[in-house]
């Protein structure tokens, strides 16, 4: 892979899914990794393959809603958008998220 | 419901499979397009795609694990991993389904047996609150209730709904062209109450119908089977039908779920309670049946009709004074006999059951050694050992749910054989195959399956390495459990093995008894009649008339009456007063008592020892005027006369029941003239009792026939017949059959009995077989090389085959020893099934003991020979 190591934290993907869906209407799968690259401004770099265990493990716990449908080039494709029980995580992930980085901030600062 | 969505998505696992290749091929081929949009080749694009999105295959699985209930998954593989390697052994899967098939199938027949007869509530509505109520008196044992007494205890008590009575007779219904032998039942007022079952059709008896001073007309209510032969509509209400000489109308149609107390009644009628005859204390015809009331036990039952009875007793103190009350629950006196046969037969077919599994785990188990490869690379491929352990546990659950399967079919048709071999058992036609019994079945088959893959699931899947080394030594190690499953079929076979063995003797030592007396070519049938239609003097008349017509047919040797049938269990026996003798008060003279007609022992064949035989009754008056005569059986002289004469005795008691019943106002004493044999008129398998026969021609208005035929007595039946018809021509015959055929009939039961255990003993005894015979065998395929070895090396073939069978032999005699100590645990419960032998009968044991050495030391020669036929060199070439 000629990009930079920009793996994605173990336990991060789950929210940066549910922030995509819940700001776009409704994506498939591929449209997931390239907006997460896109927004992040190549920063970050979804691991395609771990995605979809990861997709469709927030769909069995209810976050997430999955249906068949068709895309602008008129192909099939499975279709995710978030649930009002994803946005009530989303909201709890985004917080355990600030108060992460909010921790590892104040220790960095320390020294 | 994520979980349904993922049992679903379990059970379509190719749709979900596909689903899950689309999304993540639409994801590549994206990315594809993607690349070859900034300029790459296509080969190149649908490389870095691939590259990119990494491990495809990996990741289908990771998903399809998420949208999956893993353990039904892993079941549902499990599963069909099984079918495969059933299909791939068609003829060992084929044996062990049969085998678990015959096992349970045999086993859910006899549980729904008991859970028919002996589990479930007889068939009325809080079956568990009726009790059957008699009285007791010290001379005279058990006996029925005086009309009067019931009526007191009725009234007097405080934990009975309700007491009421019940006795049979016959009426003959003359409606139709021949006359018909009806058995009735006599009830007394509240006897349906007290049942609680309510007619299907029509009401019950009103309390006036009861009255003795009713004058309106008389009421019957029809059996539904009875109902059904007649004319089934509703029409039968209205219409009379003739029953003796009187037209009654019928008011109601009982259910036909009805049957009490036996499946032969055909018409219930109002008995008048408070008749005349019906007022004397020490006249008792009624059995009792009560309900209690609700949370009353039946031991503060009997303590409060104990209570009321003392007071009787006060208050009648000549004629209540030694009476007693006797509670049994009414289902204890329907199917209380049956209950140690039908769970010695449930013992016997679980044991057969636990044989089986024990057979297939020791088959599975050596099967597992041929896996051993398989376990092995799946272990070094991260297999854990749960999930071997779970493939081979499921294994064996395949085969144990087919089995059942195929056991539930096998005891559809064992239900049905056995209510056509069985049908006396009581609540016979109540056994079927229901859900109770499916879940019985389900039950079952989960312990088999445990039973079965348990061993082998533990033992195969020890952690072994893959050295060969250490698999060597687990390998024996597996042998020797496998030898220990056998021990324990041969064990519990020779339980089973002394159980049908015994029984068997009982019935060789009973059938070999002499019976003192001779039923071949004796017919013996029944002529209606009825109390209370007649005076004694006309039935005596009567019936003497008939015995005089039926001694001119040349077809007729001999016929005589008698008031019970010989040979066949009927416990009657009563107290007698001996006159002239200067026996001790303390001597109670109990005997049991026959009433019959001198041609009696001419029929039957008892030899007469002394004296003569009795001569007739007379015509007329015979009761109240002159003196009887009556014979006795030797052991009555031994017992109560001490070796002295008997002749000239004189004897009371001989006619107290005809006494205490009706139309016989009083009995002379009457003398002993004769001495016969003693004869086992209780049973083939009872000892002879003191017996006075009291020569008397009317017991009964419907007394037992015994004729000697000339011919074949069920050939001679019809003409019989015939015979009494032109004599007797408005009186219907009935119950009509060879008295041997009867005595069968009376052992059919014990019979059964032996043939069943016999019968699953005889299929241990082969299951035993199989297993020594696949165990060995299995022994000598791991032992090959070193037979291989012993044989290049020069040991003689023969000695290599002595050894495998002593070695076999030594493990069968060491488990049919543990075996004899179990069947004597075992058939000390069958102790009163016996007859003539010992639960502990050394000659059986040591039959049973001889029979399973032999049949194992036979099943393993021929594995063991097969060692001798080895060829050295290939063997040792092999590895």
């Amino acid at each position: 892979m000629a990009a930079a190591k920009n793996d994605i934290l173990q336990g991060t993907l789950t929210l940066l899914v549910l922030k995509t869906l819940a700001s776009n209407k409704r994506l498939h799968g591929y449209a997931i990794t390239t907006h997460v690259q896109r927004v992040s401004g190549d920063l970050l770099r979804v691991e395609e393959g771990s995605l979809y265990p990861a997709l469709h493990r927030m769909e069995q716990q209810g976050w997430l809603k999955a249906e068949w449908g068709v895309t602008e080039k008129n192909r099939e494709a499975r279709f995710y958008s978030v649930t009002a029980k994803g946005r009530r995580q989303l909201a709890v992930e985004e917080d355990s998220w600030a108060r992460f980085t909010e921790g590892v901030g104040r220790v960095l600062r320390y020294v | 419901m994520p979980w349904l969505r993922r049992f679903v998505n379990t059970i379509r696992s190719s749709r979900l499979q596909r689903d899950i290749d689309r999304e993540i091929a639409f994801h590549i081929s994206e990315r594809e397009e993607e690349l070859r949009a900034n300029g790459l080749t296509a080969d190149e694009a649908r490389r870095r795609a691939r590259l990119q999105f990494g491990n495809a295959a990996v990741q289908r699985e990771r998903t399809r694990d998420v949208d999956t209930a893993a353990l039904v998954d892993a079941l549902l593989r499990n599963v069909r991993l099984a079918l495969r390697g059933m299909r791939r052994a068609p003829g060992f899967s084929a044996a062990v389904v049969l085998t678990l098939a015959l096992g349970i199938g045999a086993n859910s027949a006899v549980f729904s047996a008991i859970d028919a007869v002996l589990l479930r509530p007889l068939p009325f509505p809080d079956s568990d609150r009726l009790v059957q109520l008699t009285q007791t008196q010290p001379a005279a044992g058990e006996t029925h209730v005086a009309p009067i007494r019931l009526r007191d205890w009725n009234r007097l008590n405080s934990t009975f709904e309700g007491i009421a009575g019940y006795f049979t007779s016959d009426v003959v219904d003359t409606s139709g062209g021949l006359p018909e032998r009806v058995l009735t039942l006599r009830v007394t007022h509240g006897f349906f109450d007290v049942l609680g079952v309510r007619p299907a059709i029509g009401r019950t008896f009103t309390a006036e119908e009861h009255l003795y001073a009713y004058k309106g007309p008389e009421a019957v209510i029809v059996s539904d089977r009875r109902w059904r032969s007649l004319s089934s509509d509703r029409q039968v209400l209205d219409q009379p039908m003739r029953l003796g000489n009187a037209s009654i109308a019928t008011i109601g149609v009982m259910p036909s779920s009805f049957r009490f107390p036996a499946a032969d009644v055909g018409v219930w009628t109002a008995d008048e309670d408070d008749a005349p005859w019906g007022q004397l204390r020490t006249q008792t015809w009624y059995t009792g049946i009560g309900r209690l009331k609700p949370g009353v036990t039946i031991e503060q039952a009997r303590a409060d009709l104990e209570r009321v009875q003392a007071s009787l007793a006060t208050q009648y103190p000549d004629t209540d004074r030694q009476i007693g009350v006797r509670l049994v629950p009414l289902k204890e006196t329907v199917v209380g006999g049956t209950r140690p046969s039908l769970w010695i037969l449930f013992g016997a077919v679980s044991l057969l059951l636990l044989i089986a599994c024990t057979n297939i785990a020791a088959l599975l188990l050596s099967r597992a050694t041929r896996r051993e490869q398989d376990i092995i690379v799946r272990y070094s491929l991260g297999g854990s050992r749960a999930s071997v352990a779970a493939q081979l546990l499921t294994e064996a659950g395949v085969l144990a749910f087919i089995g059942a399967a195929v056991g539930l079919a096998v005891a559809v048709v064992a239900t049905r054989a056995l209510r056509l071999l069985a049908p006396e058992l009581p609540r016979v036609g109540e056994i079927a195959i229901d859900v109770r019994i499916l879940l019985y079945t389900m039950a079952c088959t989960v312990v088999v399956a445990i039973v079965c893959g348990l061993f082998p699931a533990l033992r195969s899947t020890h952690r072994m390495g893959v050295t060969p080394a250490s698999t060597r030594t687990t390998t024996s190690a597996r042998q020797s459990l496998q030898w220990l499953l056998v021990s324990v079929q041969i064990a519990l076979s020779v339980t089973l093995l002394a159980g049908a063995g015994l029984l068997i003797r009982s019935i060789d030592a009973m059938s070999r008894a002499d019976t003192g007396f001779d039923a071949e070519r004796v017919l013996t049938l029944r002529v209606s009649g009825q109390y209370g239609f007649e005076t004694n003097d006309a039935t005596v008349q009567r019936i003497n008339r008939l015995l005089d017509g039926l001694a001119t047919y040349p077809d007729i040797e001999s016929a005589a009456v008698t008031s019970r049938l010989p040979g066949i269990r009927e416990q009657q026996e009563q107290e007698f007063v001996l006159a002239d003798v200067a026996a001790g008060p303390s001597a109670r003279v109990v005997a049991a008592n026959v009433i019959v007609t001198p041609d009696y022992f001419r029929t039957l064949r008892i030899p007469l020892l002394t004296g003569d035989v009795c001569r007739r009754s007379p015509d007329a008056g015979g009761v109240q005027t002159a003196t009887t005569e009556t014979m006795v059986n030797r052991r009555f002289v031994e017992r109560f006369l001490g070796g002295r004469s008997a002749l000239g005795v004189h004897v009371t008691g001989g006619l107290d029941t005809l006494v205490k019943n009706r139309h016989v106002f009083a009995a002379a004493p009457s003398r002993i003239v004769g001495v016969v044999g003693d004869a086992r008129e209780d049973g083939q398998d009872r000892e002879p009792v003191p017996t006075v026969y009291t020569c008397f021609s009317a017991p009964h208005p419907a007394p037992w026939y015994v004729i000697r035929t000339a011919r074949h007595p069920a050939a001679a039946a019809a003409s019989v017949r015939r015979a009494i018809n032109a004599l007797e021509p408005s009186r219907s015959v009935y119950d009509s059959a060879p008295l041997e055929s009867r005595i069968d009939g009376a052992y059919a039961h014990n019979r059964l009995r032996t043939w069943l255990l016999s019968l699953f003993a005889m299929t241990a005894l082969g299951l035993v077989c199989a297993g020594v015979y696949g165990t060995l065998s299995y022994t000598v395929s791991l032992r090959r090389r070193e037979v291989a070895l012993r044989l290049a090396l020069g040991a003689l073939r023969r000695t290599v085959v002595q050894q495998l069978i002593a070695t076999s032999l030594r493990i069968v005699c060491l488990a049919a020893a543990c075996g004899l100590v179990l069947a004597l645990l075992f058939t000390r419960s069958l102790s009163t099934m016996l007859y003539g032998v010992t639960p502990t009968d050394p000659p059986t044991l040591a039959g049973v003991i001889v029979l399973v050495v032999l049949v194992a030391g036979l099943a393993a020669v021929i594995p063991a020979t097969r060692a001798a036929f080895i060829q050295p060199m290939r063997a040792l070439r092999e590895e």
